[in-house]
């Protein structure tokens, strides 16, 4: 394998890998969001705010992924 | 009757199918993503030591989104009525949502201190990236193209440090700065965990600006490459069916970075507000 398929290679692995960690913590973090909103319809409000605090902290992880995808692909 | 009806549009549509795989392509065009988001100056000016002061695509975007942000807040505040018109309902909607969503739920204090700078950070992140969907003559040779300022890593990292400046300032100013830096670990932990913690915090007190400027700028730039990707496969497959479908799914990821556009702008001003309250409001 020479360097520049080695390094698609790498870009492509690092967006795969580094996806699954982030879309199981949203899917975890928006089902129990949606769990609590439908216990407590009142707070609504202040659950949705704060989903979607945790849903940029969350994705960003997979940004971070792509990030290096791209570093890989065009810079290195 | 209307069962026919439905058999004859059902033949009629894959028939078109049909007729459109069956159609010669056009011409084969090479198409590269990355140009999309090269800068190029657009207007060659002098450079002043390190300082290039050439005018490209993204400071076009910015002087755009400035103006649509000037204009907007002129015509709002002009002709204000008791009974809102469309206009003044969707601006009194985004006011009341940057005013009691953003900063009234994550603020304890200092609210009407910090409301302009997290409301303006709002308005500018959110029309910056609107503006980023309507395509404009700035690609080369002066060609539609979709960009936007955020998709500029320069510009989220500006904004990311006004955030980062704002929120020491507001620490320091409300705390004083001695109580401010140690307040960073809990006064009750036991003497070598507390350590331990104050240097983690302020290790992720610059990682706070590495995060809140990339989420944006990479939300931005994988929404527009997308885009561009699926506007380009039309090109390069050279068939007509494939290119009705990716141009019907265009609308569809066109849609999603509407929702996104909105999205990344609401997360940028809350967590700014998060971060600067709680610089405000220290716990002990």
């Amino acid at each position: 394998m020479d360097a520049d398929s080695a390094r698609l290679l790498a870009a492509g692995i690092s967006m795969g890998v580094g996806s699954i960690g982030p879309a199981l913590g949203l899917g975890m973090l928006i089902s129990k969001a949606l769990e609590s909103i439908a216990r407590q319809p009142e707070v609504s409000g202040d659950i949705r705010v704060n989903m979607f605090i945790g849903i940029g902290v969350t994705e960003a992880v997979a940004l971070y992924a792509f990030v290096v995808a791209l570093i890989l692909i065009f810079v290195a | 009757m209307k069962r026919g009806r439905l058999f004859v549009i059902l033949a009629l549509v894959l028939l078109g199918v049909v007729v459109l795989f069956l159609l010669p392509g056009g011409e084969s065009a090479e198409f590269d993503v990355v140009e999309e988001f090269a800068t190029h100056p657009l207007i060659h000016l002098p450079s002043i030591g390190p300082v290039d002061l050439s005018v490209n695509k993204t400071v076009v975007y910015l002087w755009i989104t400035f103006g649509v942000v000037c204009v907007l807040a002129f015509f709002i505040n002009r002709g204000v009525k008791p009974v809102p018109g469309r206009f003044q309902f969707a601006m009194e909607t985004l006011y009341e949502l940057a005013r009691d969503s953003i900063v009234g739920s994550v603020m304890k204090s200092g609210r009407e201190t910090w409301f302009p700078y997290i409301a303006g950070v709002f308005f500018f992140v959110l029309i910056s990236n609107l503006v980023g969907l309507v395509p404009l003559p700035f690609a080369e040779h002066w060609s539609l193209g979709f960009y936007a300022a955020t998709a500029n890593l320069y510009v989220t990292l500006s904004l990311a440090l006004c955030t980062f400046v704002f929120t020491h300032y507001a620490g320091v100013r409300n705390n004083g700065p001695v109580a401010y830096v140690r307040n960073w670990a809990p006064a009750s932990a036991p003497p070598v965990l507390r350590q331990l913690i104050w240097v983690i915090h302020a290790v992720s007190e610059v990682f706070r600006v590495v995060s809140l400027s990339v989420r944006l700028f990479a939300n931005m730039l994988a929404g527009h490459a997308i885009l561009a990707v699926f506007f380009g496969m039309a090109l390069l497959f050279q068939n007509y069916a494939a290119a009705a479908l990716l141009q019907g799914g265009s609308v569809l990821i066109y849609l999603f970075e509407l929702f996104v556009a909105f999205i990344q702008a609401f997360i940028f001003a809350i967590l700014s507000g998060v971060y600067i309250g709680g610089a405000l409001d220290q716990e002990h």
